[in-house]
């Protein structure tokens, strides 16, 4: 697979905190590459450098190949990027502040006519655009941010927390976006600390916490991490301790707590577990209400490796 | 791009009525107001002629240059007569201010020149003006003796003396001129408020100035951040940023002379060009000052709007806009404050065109003004050099 971004031993301090220590990763052609880690771990700042907006101490980026520049315009000019914080202009339509931002990028203006109503088909903002942004709800102007960001059809886009404090309609109608952007070809680095979406969009993730990697990989290898399989949650209206104390010993049962009505069980490893824990429930009597099974989150990896929750 | 980027530029610009407010019609209401406030006042004052003594003790007596001076402008028969003088002796004089029968009184006195007043009016500037204008002239005389001396030879020494003493008594005769013109009936303290309204909306426009840096940064705004990873050199983003702030400028400069001029009356003189000139270097210090103010403080936008806002209109103040004496003080005790204020430099330039047929004064403060934004213009430019930030 083709390198779009090689990054090594990239370090960025400041003052005496270091932001990014010694990091070093790849993203490849075609894949949605996530940046996962909580507020604070480094996420932007890693773009930032990237994209040759931040100095740095020491390390190397390439983009496209080539050693990336602050007048790196040919790599530049094939990058979009949606920025965290909204960056728009309040006096310009959403029509003109996708024109504008697109003409950064194309000269020609038939084409770039073009590429503006793609831009506003494929974030929704059909009916808006002769708004200004001040009369568009959070959700349409970060769909508005996003327009503005990818309108030049880039090959590399970089998404820095693009769902911040979006509503669901809006969250789902960005990430339909994103993997249509993925699908038409574009290779896609996306930054965020909302797990699900991490889940939903990504093909590879790097978890980032103090600016260091924590762990890479596909979903799945990544959970793996987690040293857990499975965790089994049944509503039950009463249980004893000592039933608690022989679920416990159960095979290949790593922990098992009770907060009425929920007892939850979490399987360290095994296969069909849902199954022999319902034959044992059954077996001993215990009624029960619901039953379900949850497959590890990335938030158990980031626990396990961090001890703390990904949102803390 | 450059074309694409103007015109964007234009657009947010007239859409933001902020910026609107204060570089287009904030100037316009204050200069209504002046006209308003102002134009009564002097139409009663206009043409009095002011009261004033004279000590006239020995030194007064062997001063040629000031005797014949005030000889002239107190001639009743003189049209541009200026003051109603009276010689007195010390104590008389004294006696005559404290009773209010003059605005001030004339001692000469060794190495010292003073005019006493009560009160800082406009008749007691105009009184202390004419008096450093006769004094500034004196103090070249023995630049122009040695000039000529040195000029000559042996041989022709006598000729040249006789040349020499001719060259001197033309420039007392110039500075009589001179002191007329200023001293005519339409000498006007409201010229000045205008003045100094033209000033103010020229230094006014750096704030245009300045949102087109905010604009372009990655440091100082998200959209800033957008244009710096864009495939744009931000050399010629920022240059046609600034073109088209300094468009708007003089546009705003030109609604300014054209309802002065054509519903307030002002009179700014008849030399255009130079009025075009003062004009087109005072928004060139105007977009400097606003440059290094975006690139200078780390503050947000509203604050650094703030920060022109209070700094040009303590310019204005120190420069006579809430009255002339204000400007009189400052040149008078502490010059170099009006030598370093741009707004001083364009009311200067103006006053000087209105007031001046030569154009030494006007040419001055054209190349103050010129050396204080080319000045300012570098500080900023070091500082846009960067490619990268420490910090965003």
């Amino acid at each position: 697979m083709k390198k779009i971004i090689e990054v090594k031993n990239l370090t960025k301090q400041y003052k005496e905190l270091k932001a990014i220590d010694n990091l070093s990763f790849d993203v490849v052609e075609g894949e949605i590459f996530g940046l996962l880690g909580p507020n604070g771990s480094g996420k932007s700042t890693t773009i930032n450098c990237i994209l040759q907006l931040l100095s740095f101490e020491s390390g190397s980026i390439k983009v496209f190949g080539k050693e990336m520049m602050p007048d790196s315009y040919d790599i530049k000019q094939k990058i979009g990027v949606v920025f965290q914080e909204v960056a728009v202009f309040d006096e310009l339509t959403v029509y003109e502040n996708i024109d504008y931002f697109c003409g950064l990028y194309i000269k020609d203006k038939k084409l770039r006519k073009e590429y503006v109503q793609y831009a506003i088909d494929l974030v929704g903002l059909n009916d808006f655009v002769k708004f200004q942004p001040k009369k568009l709800s959070g959700g349409l102007l970060r769909r508005l941010n996003i327009a503005c960001g990818i309108a030049h059809k880039p090959k590399l886009i970089i998404l820095d927390e693009p769902t911040v404090a979006v509503d669901p309609q809006s969250r789902n109608n960005i990430l339909e976006g994103i993997k249509k952007l993925r699908d038409d070809g574009a290779t896609i680095i996306y930054t965020t600390h909302y797990m699900e979406e991490v889940e939903i969009l990504c093909d590879r993730i790097m978890i980032l916490d103090k600016g260091k990697i924590l762990a890479s990989g596909k979903i799945d290898e990544l959970k793996q991490l987690a040293n857990i399989e499975e965790k089994i949650t049944v509503e039950v209206n009463d249980i004893t301790k000592e039933q608690l104390s022989k679920m416990s010993k159960l095979k290949n049962v790593e922990d098992v707590s009770f907060n009425q009505p929920n007892l939850v069980v979490t399987y360290k490893k095994g296969n069909n577990n849902i199954v022999k824990f319902m034959d044992y429930l059954n077996k001993e009597k215990i009624t029960y209400t619901k039953i379900f099974s949850e497959r590890p989150t990335l938030n158990d990896v980031f626990l396990e490796l961090t001890g703390k929750d990904l949102r803390d | 791009m450059f074309i694409h980027n103007l015109k964007y530029f234009f657009k947010i610009i007239f859409r933001n009525r902020m910026l609107i407010f204060w570089t287009f019609a904030f100037p316009i209401i204050l200069g209504t107001f002046f006209n308003m406030a102002f134009s009564n006042i002097e139409k009663n004052e206009r043409l009095d002629i002011i009261d004033i003594a004279i000590v006239d003790n020995q030194l007064f007596k062997d001063d040629e240059v000031m005797k014949n001076t005030f000889k002239e402008l107190s001639n009743k028969k003189n049209k541009d007569q200026l003051f109603n003088t009276k010689y007195v002796d010390l104590n008389k004089a004294k006696e005559l201010l404290s009773k209010n029968k003059v605005v001030g009184y004339l001692l000469l006195e060794d190495n010292n020149t003073q005019v006493v007043v009560l009160d800082n009016g406009i008749d007691e500037t105009i009184f202390k003006y004419v008096v450093d204008e006769i004094i500034q002239t004196k103090e070249m005389l023995p630049d122009v003796i040695e000039y000529e001396l040195l000029n000559s030879t042996k041989k022709d020494r006598e000729v040249n003396i006789n040349e020499m003493y001719s060259n001197i008594n033309k420039m007392i005769q110039e500075d009589k001129s001179k002191i007329k013109d200023i001293s005519k009936s339409n000498l006007s303290y409201t010229m000045i408020e205008f003045y100094t309204l033209i000033a103010m909306t020229c230094l006014y426009g750096g704030i245009i100035g300045m949102s087109a840096i905010n604009m372009c940064l990655a440091n100082m705004s998200n959209k800033g951040k957008r244009i710096e990873v864009s495939p744009i050199c931000k050399t010629k983003i920022i240059l046609s940023s600034l073109f088209a702030s300094f468009i708007i400028q003089l546009i705003g400069l030109a609604l300014l002379f054209i309802y002065t001029i054509f519903v307030l009356k002002v009179d700014y003189g008849s030399n255009i060009l130079a009025i075009i000139l003062l004009s087109l270097v005072g928004t060139l210090a105007g977009l400097s000052l606003g440059i290094t103010t975006a690139v200078l403080v780390k503050k947000d936008e509203n604050t650094k709007i703030g920060i022109m806002i209070s700094t040009t209109m303590i310019g204005c103040v120190l420069s006579g806009m809430m009255g002339i004496t204000m400007k009189y003080i400052i040149d008078k005790n502490i010059p170099i404050v009006n030598k370093l204020n741009p707004v001083n430099m364009i009311t200067d330039g103006f006053y000087s065109l209105y007031y001046y047929s030569e154009s030494n004064r006007f040419l001055f403060n054209v190349i103050s003004l010129v050396i204080f934004s080319l000045f300012l213009i570098l500080i900023s430019s070091i500082r846009l050099r960067r490619n990268k930030y420490d910090n965003i």
